[in-house]
């Protein structure tokens, strides 16, 4: 994993950089911003988060997870109460409901960890404490080769800072 | 088990063989007490008692002079419970709370264990040959000047009484003073004066009109027990039923089961019987008794209509005496008095003006040494009679309680002697009928009959009275048949032939009147309490907690006004006030009651005992501290002719009450028709008119099938009322006689086609249990229950209920409550049936309310609305129809309680079952009394009313044991068996063939808060009522909307 | 507002900008640099805030000291007076859960609507939520008679099969719970993971940084971790939703699915909403208005945030109300005597005094909110928050306890009356709930950097002497806070 890392103090020539980086197709571009920005989202332009597919099937087993753990075990000792039927699936709903939120929010998190490759145990090459602050990165994954060519693109976008890691 | 009771054939079989065999063997092991530490104390050698299995012995109650029989059951060596004997002729199977209560008495833990002796002027313990050392030695100084011995007995007939005296004479004595101190002995002078006997039988039900002069014959006046069943039984005759009139300052227990009350001033009873018996005017007597003519009017023409017409009158006034008689000559003509039936066990009782008359020659100086068994008559003496002091003066005291209490306190040596229920003895119940009492346990402590100490003494000192080394083997010498024939006879506790009593007839002290009355606009009215009697009660908690069926307080003394009385004083429930007499003064909270003359105060007798009076005894005040002395012609003393005078004091007292609100609301909980409204007679049975003749107000189950029925043929398809089928439909009519909708519902959801049985489990009526196909059920027949609250003590007894009033129970653990009575003041009694007394009408204070007793116990709901809200399953519904609480499993989130209706669901606040906490309720050897087949409820769980499953599942083992099915009413649950009024059936409504089947659809037959849709398995009649010209209190079932 | 119709008032009244649609919501703000600065700043320990903490901690050890009393010697050291069978505890649990409803909704509903005031409130009010949860679970298992078999309520394997009773509206409660807290804190954490980051990245202290760092789980702002970020934040905040609406719907059963007069009503769960969202945001007004004077965070939860919290405070106090009045309708139009009679009861008899604290201080005292003057008042607000958490506990007591005390049986009608050891385990929840808090407010930001900085105009290359908006376009300069003069 090699690559050029520019960290910028401005938002718009951040994002110039990465349309320019785009076209000129070095390599993979991983951007580092403080805060979420639409710019920069437009401007990388990655495919819709997969992440509500985990949800919708977390849900679902939950809710089924729910009624079916009330009712089987109502029906493990039937035992009359209230002489209400021994598995009464209207009561039950609540269950269904309770576990698929349950199932649904914890599978959503999962769902975020494995599409964003976290927890990840070390800082991989490229990233600099300033981008959870002020500063905006750029990092282009390339062969060293085009470090040169990365590099000046970066500057003349008004990086302040460039360098080349691996 | 106790089941045995009321079904007799097997019973006695097994009692023959047990007992007899018990009685033989006895001579060798006798009533010794170095056993008492072994886990199975062996009264019958080991072979004749199975562990586990219960053992039965038929003898009698002791508590008072009735003498009614009873069935002690024992369970490995210890008596856990007594149930009336169904063979007897006085109480008929019929027990009330006293005698319920004498476990407490043979457990209490403030009994003596050994023989104590006064050394350096304090009591220590001693034993038996020193004590009788001192005891022959003493007699033998007393010898010298045998006028100077004095003996107080506890009266009892039987054979007793006859030894002490011929004892006593043996050594120059004077015949023991024979002293019940709950007995009415103004009434029985009278009665021996007019009828020749003690104390007659009264015939309710051949009469038409009852007229009681402050006579409670419920609560105390005489043989309570059989007269309660007697009058149960006469009022249940519907239309036939007699009327009743109560005549009185306050209206007692009996005054509230009248149906008019008229408040007559204190003394002034007297007048009323003169213008009933034509020696007054109306007029006359209206303005003696303070009462308006009209009403005295009506009373004299119903009186003068009403043939038989039955006067009851007691003593206790100033002109007792002339009462009784006038009222014995109105009966005397009537023919509802019964003397050949009479109970004979009154005989012989001598007037409290002998002890009077015997402390003035002891405070001479004339005594020597003073003999006291089983009475306290330093408690029982007013103050003002001086009685303590005189005895202090009296050289050597000897007592031969074999409890503690104020008089055997100041002994100088005490022997105490065996409980009833561990000594042999017989009682003349009725003429030619011996009521047989055989020990029933191994003493629990190292005391000895005191027949048998007699007998000892007697050979010791030289007087030889019997050849016989103890009473039991000169009952034997005495009884036909001897040993043989009383073994026969023990089983059946009973059998013909009669002893012969002392001459009770002492001459009779000059009566002297009160010193001095003293004077206040009140008159002080001291009545026994139905509980503690005359405080002999006082030391059993069971007692003490039982609510007074009239107040309802427990555990604490209070003073009884009429509220218009307390609004003139300024006070409210609760508010103390000083009640000052010529004796002495008391403060005392106040209890405003309506059933009360304005210029009355009353205060019930038997609490507020010293502390030697043991733990529980000291409980209250005691009303003898505010009365005057006085006695009547008859010699009795006067209860009911002190002056008083009540001022506003400071300070406030939280009632010790369970009662929430007398009032109903209009919520149908009690309901009531008027006698004229019933179809017919109503004897109980399945009558097909029921419905029609229903009336308005009245839930007969019938009626509203019937309703229904018509609903589904007018097109609603589905269920047996008329609703859609659909799984677990609470609607399904599943049972006959009652709803209960168990198994249909457990099919509900499982049972659909093709479910196999196993699926439904014993909810299947096909299961080979059977369960499904009983449905256990009870009757409260309103018209019957007269609020005695028997029940209630025997099913404290049954099951293990644990008492929390004790002053050590409480304060301990709840900062802002204190004394007695603390846990009852924030309503956590246990008592998991419960006596509610709801008033009707007289919401102005006035004297025309109408009083309605309801026995409140778990209804075992069809619908339980406790089980659903279990989060854990602790409580369910069985296949049988029962409610089940399963202890184990309940943790405590108390919710079942919130969700009943009912209110019959108990939580354990504290640990009463752990001996090492304050709250402990069974002291040792209290513990020895709990019923093995209960569990002890540990702290944090919910408990509540279970129908005597344990009886149930007896009753089943023991049929599947003998290959039967359960025969109908084979067995009973406690408080049907107690019950003196037999107001409680109990059975299995889904089998036609047992009686409550049939009672369930009685026409006066209704659910409580059957809006509710609980479907209870309790079933209550409705009371009837006796509107008479005067009453103008509601008399129909008010209607819940 | 009538004033507001006289011209010269409308003259005086200074121009406010509508918080929802406001451009600029902290123009105080400059930039990224400063967000990080000061908000980090109020992770350092002071004194007061020790001192703080040590009463939290001395409330706490009273609590356990009277439990620990209550399960050694029974529960009968409460004030429990049959038929009240519930009482203090119950109501403190559904007080603390109806508290920790407010943070959800801050966080989850208003963020689906956009609501532009919640970013600098939520992160507080998440935590609240989580903590009040936590402070709340206590008590069901603190009412039992035997609570060292709490577990029986919960749905554990065991060999012989025995499981709660699903019917029981104690084990929805279980279910409820347990899924509320669950997903609320994990809410809470994704939340903070971005931030976590910022102060790992800012951290000197190398332990606190690797602590920071394993807590960050690796997080790095990059802009795929971004976009899934988004996603799941979304979802989340659509599960918690519903979720918010149906734990105190199922707390409300406990009591609507009981046939007690007073509990037996349809009514229930959305009664029991409305009131949980009102008293929750009481407490964020309670615990927000001396943080942002602390903190020197007066111009991020500026007057306008709190402005707009008080509409909403406003808004749920008269559908509060409006359930207090259908309940009068109720009482009388069903012609249930039971009904009828407790009621009565309760509003002139036995407790008439609870019922009015209770309607004082729910219905009357937020009026005064419908006057902008007051919303804008954070004093007011404050004091306000002490009235409405006072007036929901009582709430509570209201329903619990004149309930049960006068039910179908009149020989069974009684009163209750708290002891102490009520008193201190309701001071120690206190305690609890404290404690956390001030732990949690040292320790992380108590406002979402991230979030916020979204907010903040970003640097752009050509420099400006004026503001920029979040969309880059131009503005005058505006340099106090607005609203508030300090």
């Amino acid at each position: 994993m090699s690559g050029v890392i520019g960290a910028f103090r401005e938002l718009d020539s951040a994002v110039y950089a990465v349309e320019a980086l785009k076209k000129e197709r070095l390599g993979e571009i991983t951007v580092y911003t403080p805060t979420p920005r639409h710019e920069i989202e437009h401007a990388v332009n990655a495919p819709q988060s997969p992440v509500r597919r985990f949800t919708l099937f977390g849900g679902l087993f939950g809710a089924t997870c729910g009624y079916w753990i009330a009712i089987w075990a109502s029906d493990y000792w039937p035992l009359v109460v209230g002489g209400k039927p021994v598995a009464s699936w209207v009561p039950y709903t609540i269950f269904g409901f309770e576990v698929m939120v349950l199932f649904g929010a914890l599978a959503t998190v999962l769902g975020l960890f494995i599409n964003s490759r976290v927890p990840r145990l070390t800082m991989t090459v490229g990233y600099d404490g300033r981008f959870s602050g002020g500063d905006y990165g750029v990092w282009v994954a390339c062969p060293p080769e085009k470090y040169a060519q990365a590099q000046s693109l970066l500057r003349e976008h008004g990086a302040v800072e460039v360098r080349d890691e691996r | 088990m106790s089941s045995e009771t009321s079904k007799p054939g097997v019973k006695r079989r097994e009692f023959l063989k047990v007992v007899g065999a018990g009685s033989a063997t006895a001579t060798m092991i006798g009533c010794s007490s170095e056993r008492v530490e072994k886990l199975i104390p062996y009264f019958v050698s080991p072979d004749q008692t199975v562990p586990g299995v219960s053992t039965y012995y038929a003898s009698t109650c002791r508590e008072c002079a009735s003498a009614c029989g009873i069935i002690a059951e024992t369970r490995d060596g210890r008596t856990i419970k007594l149930e009336g004997n169904p063979d007897h002729p006085v109480n008929r199977g019929a027990l009330c709370a006293k005698g319920q209560a004498a476990l407490q008495g043979l457990y209490n833990p403030d009994r003596y264990r050994t023989p104590m002796v006064r050394r350096g002027g304090k009591l220590e313990k001693t034993t038996w040959d020193d004590a009788l050392k001192i005891f022959g030695d003493k007699l033998a100084e007393a010898r010298r000047n045998p006028g100077g011995v004095a003996f107080i007995n506890r009266h009892q007939s039987g054979g007793f009484p006859q030894l002490l005296n011929s004892w006593l004479a043996g050594m120059g004595m004077a015949p023991a003073l024979s002293i019940d101190p709950d007995a009415d002995t103004t009434a029985i002078a009278a009665n021996l004066q007019t009828f020749g006997v003690a104390w007659p039988r009264y015939d309710f039900a051949s009469t038409r009109l009852i007229i009681s002069f402050g006579a409670d014959f419920l609560d105390g006046w005489g043989a309570s027990v059989p007269q309660q069943l007697d009058f149960a039984d006469a009022r249940a005759r519907g239309a036939n039923a007699p009327r009743f009139i109560y005549v009185g300052a306050r209206r007692s227990l009996t005054g509230l089961n009248a149906d008019d009350w008229i408040p007559a001033k204190p003394g002034s009873e007297l007048a009323i019987v003169q213008m009933l018996s034509g020696a007054s005017t109306p007029q006359q007597a209206a303005q003696a008794s303070g009462v308006d003519v009209a009403r005295l009017t009506a009373l004299q023409t119903e009186f003068a209509a009403a043939k038989p017409a039955l006067v009851l009158a007691a003593g206790g006034g100033p002109n007792g005496m002339e009462l009784c008689l006038a009222a014995n000559a109105l009966n005397g003509t009537s023919g509802a008095v019964s003397i050949a039936d009479a109970y004979r066990g009154f005989e012989g009782i001598d007037p409290v003006s002998h002890i009077r008359a015997l402390g003035q020659r002891m405070q001479g100086g004339g005594v020597s040494m003073l003999m006291v068994h089983n009475v306290d008559p330093v408690y029982l003496m007013p103050k003002s009679s001086g009685f303590r002091a005189a005895m202090a003066k009296v050289p050597f005291k000897v007592s031969f309680s074999s409890i503690m209490d104020e008089t055997s306190e100041m002994a100088d040596l005490i022997l105490p002697d065996n409980h009833s229920l561990e000594s042999w003895g017989e009682a003349q119940a009725v003429t030619n009928t011996l009521s047989l009492q055989q020990p029933t346990m191994d003493p629990v402590f190292d005391t000895r009959a005191i027949a048998d100490v007699l007998l000892a003494v007697s050979r010791t000192t030289g007087t030889p009275i019997a050849t016989m080394p103890d009473y039991r083997s000169l009952m034997i010498s005495r009884f036909p048949g001897g040993a043989a024939g009383l073994a026969a006879a023990l089983p059946k506790g009973i059998s013909s032939g009669s002893v012969q009593q002392p001459a009770g007839s002492k001459a009779l002290p000059q009566p002297v009147a009160a010193a001095n009355a003293g004077n206040g606009d009140f008159t002080l009215l001291v009545y026994p309490s139905p509980a503690l009697g005359m405080g002999e009660g006082a030391n059993k908690p069971w007692l003490q907690e039982l609510p007074d069926p009239v107040t309802k307080i427990a555990w604490q003394t209070v003073a009884e006004i009429h509220p218009a009385t307390a609004r003139k004083l300024g006070v409210e429930n609760g508010d103390h006030v000083i009640v000052e007499t010529a004796a002495g003064k008391l403060s005392l909270p106040v209890y405003t009651y309506q059933g009360i003359r304005e210029d009355v105060v009353a205060v019930a007798a038997g609490r507020g005992h010293a502390d030697s009076a043991g733990r529980y005894a000291k409980a209250g005040s005691n009303a003898f501290d505010l009365l005057t002395y006085a006695e009547d012609r008859s010699g009795s003393i006067m209860l009911g002719s002190t002056r008083a005078r009540v001022t506003k004091d400071g300070g406030h007292s939280r009632l010790v009450t369970t009662e929430g609100s007398a009032r109903q609301h209009g919520r149908g909980i009690a309901q009531a028709v008027v006698v004229g409204q019933l179809g017919g007679t109503h004897e109980a049975s399945g009558s097909e008119h029921a419905a029609e003749a229903a009336p308005q107000g009245s839930v007969s189950g019938e009626q509203k099938e019937r309703a229904l029925g018509e609903k589904a043929a007018a097109g609603e398809h589905g269920g047996e009322e008329g609703h859609p089928e659909f799984p677990g439909d609470a609607s399904h009519e599943f049972l006959p006689g009652l709803r209960s909708p168990t198994a249909k519902d457990a099919q509900g959801d499982l049972g659909g086609p093709g479910t196999k049985s196993k699926e439904k489990g014993m909810y299947d009526p096909e299961h080979w249990s059977g369960m499904a196909r009983r449905r256990w059920a009870m009757t409260i027949d309103l018209a019957r229950c007269t609020g005695c609250s028997a029940c209630v003590t025997a099913c404290y007894a049954e099951n293990n209920i644990p008492t929390v009033g004790a002053d050590w129970q409480g304060p301990k653990v709840l900062p802002d409550r204190t004394g007695f009575g603390a846990n009852i003041t924030r309503s956590r009694e246990m008592s998991w049936i419960r006596l509610e007394r709801y008033f009707e009408g007289g919401e102005d204070g006035g004297a025309d309310f109408e009083t309605r007793f309801v026995p409140m116990l778990c209804q075992h709901c069809g619908n339980a609305p406790c089980e659903p809200v279990c989060p854990v399953y602790a409580t369910y519904h069985a296949p049988d129809g029962l409610n089940v609480q399963v202890y184990n499993r309940c943790v405590g989130t108390r919710y079942c309680s919130n969700n009943c209706p009912y209110k019959v669901r108990y939580f354990n606040w504290f640990g009463y079952g752990e001996p090492a906490r304050a709250q402990y309720a069974f002291p040792e050897p209290l513990n020895w009394q709990l019923n093995p087949d209960v569990t002890v409820r540990g702290k944090g769980v919910m408990e509540k009313c279970t129908f005597c499953v344990q009886r149930i599942r007896e009753a089943e083992n023991r049929a599947a044991l003998e290959h039967r099915g359960v025969e109908p009413d084979e067995f009973t649950v406690a408080c049907a068996e107690a019950c003196p009024s037999r107001a409680i059936t109990f059975g299995d409504a889904a089998d036609e063939r047992w009686t409550v089947a049939k009672l369930v659809n009685d026409e006066r037959a209704y659910h409580v808060f059957e809006e509710l849709n609980t479907y209870t398995a309790v079933v209550y009649l409705k009371k009837v009522n006796h509107p008479g010209a005067m009453t103008t209190s509601p008399v129909a079932a008010p209607e819940v909307h | 507002m009538a004033t507001m119709a006289r011209p010269s008032r409308v003259k005086d009244e200074p121009r406010r900008p509508n918080i929802a649609s406001a451009d600029i919501q902290l123009p105080a703000v400059r930039d990224y640099e400063q967000v990080d600065r000061e908000i980090s700043a109020t992770l350092h320990p002071t004194v007061a805030w020790f001192i703080g903490l040590g009463v939290a901690i001395l409330f706490l050890i009273i609590g356990a000291a009277a439990w620990m009393y209550q399960i050694y010697t029974g529960l009968g050291v409460a004030g429990y007076n049959p038929p009240v069978m519930w009482g203090v505890y119950i109501i403190t649990f559904v007080f603390w859960v109806g508290i920790g409803h407010a943070g959800t909704l801050i966080s989850a509903i208003l963020y689906l609507f956009r609501a532009g005031f919640r970013t600098t409130i939520y992160r507080c009010a998440e935590a609240m939520t989580v903590f009040a949860v936590m402070t709340a679970g206590l008590f069901p298992i603190l009412h039992l008679g035997r609570p060292w078999k709490f577990f029986w309520l919960i749905p554990y394997p065991n060999w012989r099969y025995i499981w709660p009773q699903f019917k029981s509206p104690l084990v929805w409660d279980v279910f409820a719970i347990l899924t509320y807290l669950t997903v609320s804190s994990t809410f809470l954490y994704i939340g903070l993971i971005p931030d976590i980051a910022t102060l790992r990245d800012r951290e000197k202290n190398p332990v606190r940084r690797r602590i920071f760092g394993v807590l960050s789980l690796g997080w790095r702002n990059s802009d795929r971790e971004w976009r899934h970020f988004a996603r799941a934040y979304l979802f989340l905040a659509a599960f918690s939703t519903p979720l918010v609406l149906s734990v105190h719907s199922v707390v409300s059963f406990d009591f609507a699915m009981a046939l007690t007069p007073g509990w037996h009503t349809t009514i229930f769960p959305p009664y029991f909403v409305a009131g949980a969202i009102f008293s929750g945001i009481g407490m964020v007004f309670t615990i927000i208005i001396p943080l942002r004077k602390w903190f020197g965070l007066k111009h991020y939860v500026t007057i306008n945030h709190l402005d707009a919290a008080a509409k909403l405070c406003l808004f749920t106090s008269l559908v509060v109300g409006c359930a207090y009045m259908t309940e009068w309708f109720v009482a009388w139009f069903s012609g249930n005597e039971f009904e009828k009679n407790f009621f009565a009861n309760r509003i002139w008899g036995q407790w008439w005094w609870a019922s009015a604290i209770l309607y004082t201080c729910n219905m009357v005292l937020p009026l005064t909110l419908f006057k902008q003057s007051w919303r804008r008042n954070p004093t007011w607000l404050f004091i306000l928050s002490f009235f409405i958490n006072l007036g929901m506990w009582f709430e509570r007591f209201v329903i619990v306890v004149p309930s049960l005390s006068h039910e179908f049986e009149p020989w069974q009608w009684a009163g209750y009356s708290p002891t102490w050891v009520d008193f201190a385990i309701l001071a120690g929840s206190f305690g609890w709930f404290s404690m956390w808090f001030l732990l949690f407010i040292k320790q992380l930001p108590v406002i979402a950097i991230s979030e916020v900085k979204e907010i903040v105009p970003p640097k752009l290359r050509q420099t400006h002497d004026h503001g920029i908006d979040s969309a880059g376009r131009h503005l005058e300069f505006e340099p106090s806070t607005p609203g508030e003069a300090d």
